[in-house]
């Protein structure tokens, strides 16, 4: 057995404290919000009401949506993207600027990005096309906090590397009795006993899903900001173009032919050769290049069904006049280190490859995250409220707490709220969408805070940001089925499981949460009840 | 219970070291050992393993540099290792270059 000095614990347990309250409520948002993400898309069809029944990329007809995009505008020499980031009825479209200018292109023109509905062809805008799903899935990497370059991913990357230290600093320091602590709770003990042994016990739980969630996350936020500039520089001597290359980043490029193709070309057919070509094949994306040039390809990239193979990514390039394949990446043999590594860091962090049960564990330990979060916000303030103490850094410290405690537990009723409010009250797909989803939530969020800082009781917080955050999460459900006609019962008997999957979420969810809070009691006798947990217990 | 204080450093100097150390100096040390193994095993396949195995080797240091009782000390087998990497680098690029 490892002997640990008392001063080697001492130090380790301190800068777990010190790095553990300083990212606390930032990791806290970051938890929270990402929980919600396993179920982005399903939020997304909730809130547009538009099911998902349908919507590979093979089921889509291509032509007509090229079709559709000629209207008004030159496609001539432009690559063209079809990408399916999520499932959902609308397919994002990316058209880079024209490669050539010709007589009649003449004039700024620049590339353009867009969601297309797969059914009725209708355009969206980044912002017209927003949805509460997108809010939550970029907050959780604080993408609004972005107001200067990239400060927002900087700051959720930070935050994620000292979650990392303070995981791993967190596990030696409960090493010696990381067994036996597993197994204690004292319900009936101090304070101070019962967020300790929570903390620890649902540390030790989610351990594994903590430790792949900090390293998955840096990877993925600030992985390329931070350790690519001395790679760039010693390694590549800053040639950008090919370390990207090197790490598979790298875009295709295909000289123009500068002559138009002769002829009709069936898009669709491209997809129907990949299908057939490969069976268990999942494919992404479609990528056009030089549309309508005498040298266009076109690319159809994709990976293995996740119940199939856990990673591996393929690619068909076809000659888009003669239709022959030119190359190709087999996505199921030998996959590359890269390839491998990559699929397997962001199949773990997005917890999409085993299905909604999956989802729906992933979303448990996420919360379940969030309380050993706050349970160790209380140790630390539990500890400290003490006679010895000085006055002044006890004031602090109880402040800390009530602003701590109202900024984390305010996001449950902020969420709610926000799901509500948009379903009854944001019915224009156009830009103010985003800003009205960013008002809504932001300023909710921001009475919740202010309400339950002003209060200064960290019992009354607690209690009843749940209370408040159930009430109106079970509204959730019965606001979707009087605006939307798709009650419960409705999108069960349709088979419309992401709709229903969300109003499931909210009505289980919120008698859940309901039936916990309103036990919820003030413990006056419990020994050593902490000043800070209640400001009655001070004037008693 | 809070961390017991006589453990903990309090000198100004030797916070400032231990924590600059852990952080720049492990970060130097990341990136010179994969440098350093990039030139003679596959790059492209290190620089990737960098971009997350990095993290936790570099968490790994900063909690040595919290450990080890002097910050300066720290900083001196930090610089040192990270010179014998770069020397490592240096004759990787001469034997074997990127292409």
């Amino acid at each position: 057995m490892m002997k640990m000095s008392n001063r080697v614990f001492n130090i380790l347990f301190h800068t777990h404290t010190i790095s553990g309250i300083v990212i606390s409520a930032v990791l806290y948002v970051i938890f929270f919000a990402g929980s919600f993400s396993f179920f982005r898309d399903e939020i997304i069809s909730w809130e547009r009401n538009e099911p998902v029944l349908e919507s590979n990329l093979p089921d889509l007809d291509l032509n007509a949506m090229l079709d559709t995009l000629q209207q008004g505008q030159d496609l001539y020499g432009r690559d063209i993207t079809f990408s399916k980031y999520l499932e959902g009825q609308r397919i994002a479209v990316n058209l880079s600027a024209p490669k050539a200018t010709t007589g009649e292109q003449k004039g700024r023109k620049r590339g353009s990005y867009y969601y297309m509905n797969i059914d009725d062809f209708k355009t969206y805008t980044y912002a017209s096309n927003y949805s509460i799903g997108e809010f939550l899935y970029r907050l959780h990497f604080l993408a609004q906090l972005n107001l200067y370059g990239r400060s927002g991913y900087l700051i959720a990357g930070i935050v994620s590397f000292f979650f990392l230290f303070a995981v791993i600093t967190g596990v030696i320091v409960h090493w010696k009795k990381i067994i036996s602590s597993f197994y204690v709770f004292r319900p009936k003990a101090s304070w101070k006993n019962i967020w300790t042994d929570a903390h620890t016990a649902l540390g030790i739980l989610g351990l594994p899903y903590q430790f792949v969630y900090a390293v998955t996350g840096v990877f993925l936020i600030i992985s390329t900001t931070v350790m690519s500039p001395p790679v760039l520089s010693f390694l590549y001597e800053g040639d950008t173009q090919k370390m990207y290359d090197d790490l598979g980043l790298g875009n295709k490029e295909f000289p123009m032919a500068m002559a138009k193709l002769e002829g009709e070309v069936d898009f669709n057919r491209f997809v129907e050769t990949t299908q057939s070509y490969w069976s268990d094949f999942y494919i992404k994306s479609v990528k056009i290049y030089n549309y309508g040039d005498a040298n266009m390809h076109v690319a159809v990239e994709g990976h293995p069904e996740y119940s199939r193979d856990f990673i591996g990514e393929g690619e068909l390039v076809f000659n888009g006049k003669s239709g022959e394949i030119i190359h190709e990446k087999n996505p199921f043999e030998n996959t590359s280190y890269i390839d491998g590594a990559t699929g397997v860091l962001y199949r773990l962090h997005f917890g999409d490859f085993g299905g909604t049960g999956l989802r729906v564990v992933y979303f448990i330990l996420g919360i379940a995250s969030c309380f050993v979060i706050l349970s160790g916000v209380l140790i630390w303030l539990v500890a400290r409220d003490k006679k010895n103490v000085e006055e002044r850094k006890r004031k602090f410290n109880r402040w800390l707490g009530w602003v701590y405690l109202a900024i984390c537990l305010s996001m449950f009723p902020a969420t709610a709220f926000t799901f509500l409010a948009v379903k009854l009250f944001v019915h224009e797909f156009d830009a103010s969408r985003m800003t009205s989803i960013y008002q809504i939530f932001f300023y909710a969020w921001l009475f919740f805070i202010v309400l339950f800082t002003a209060k200064r009781d960290n019992f009354f917080t607690n209690k009843y940001s749940l209370i408040i955050g159930a009430v109106l999460g079970v509204l959730v459900p019965v606001a979707n089925g009087i605006i939307s006609g798709n009650w419960i019962w409705v999108t069960y008997s349709r088979g419309y499981n992401d709709i229903l999957l969300i109003d499931i979420f909210w009505l289980i969810g919120s008698l859940l949460t309901f039936s916990i809070a309103i036990t919820l009691k003030r413990d006056e006798k419990r020994k050593a009840a902490p000043r800070a947990m209640s400001r009655k217990a001070k004037v008693a | 219970m809070p961390a017991n204080k006589k453990y903990l450093t309090k000198s100004f100097s030797q916070r400032f070291a231990k924590i600059s150390a852990g952080i720049l100096g492990g970060y130097m040390v990341t990136m010179s050992l994969h440098l350093a193994l990039a030139y003679w095993l596959n790059h492209a396949n290190v620089i990737m393993t960098l971009r997350f195995v990095g993290f936790i080797i570099w968490v790994a240091l900063l909690i040595i540099a919290f450990l080890v009782k002097n910050g300066w000390k720290t900083w001196g087998i930090y610089l040192a290792i990270t010179f014998v990497f770069a020397l490592i680098m240096y004759v990787g690029k001469i034997y074997h270059p990127i292409p």
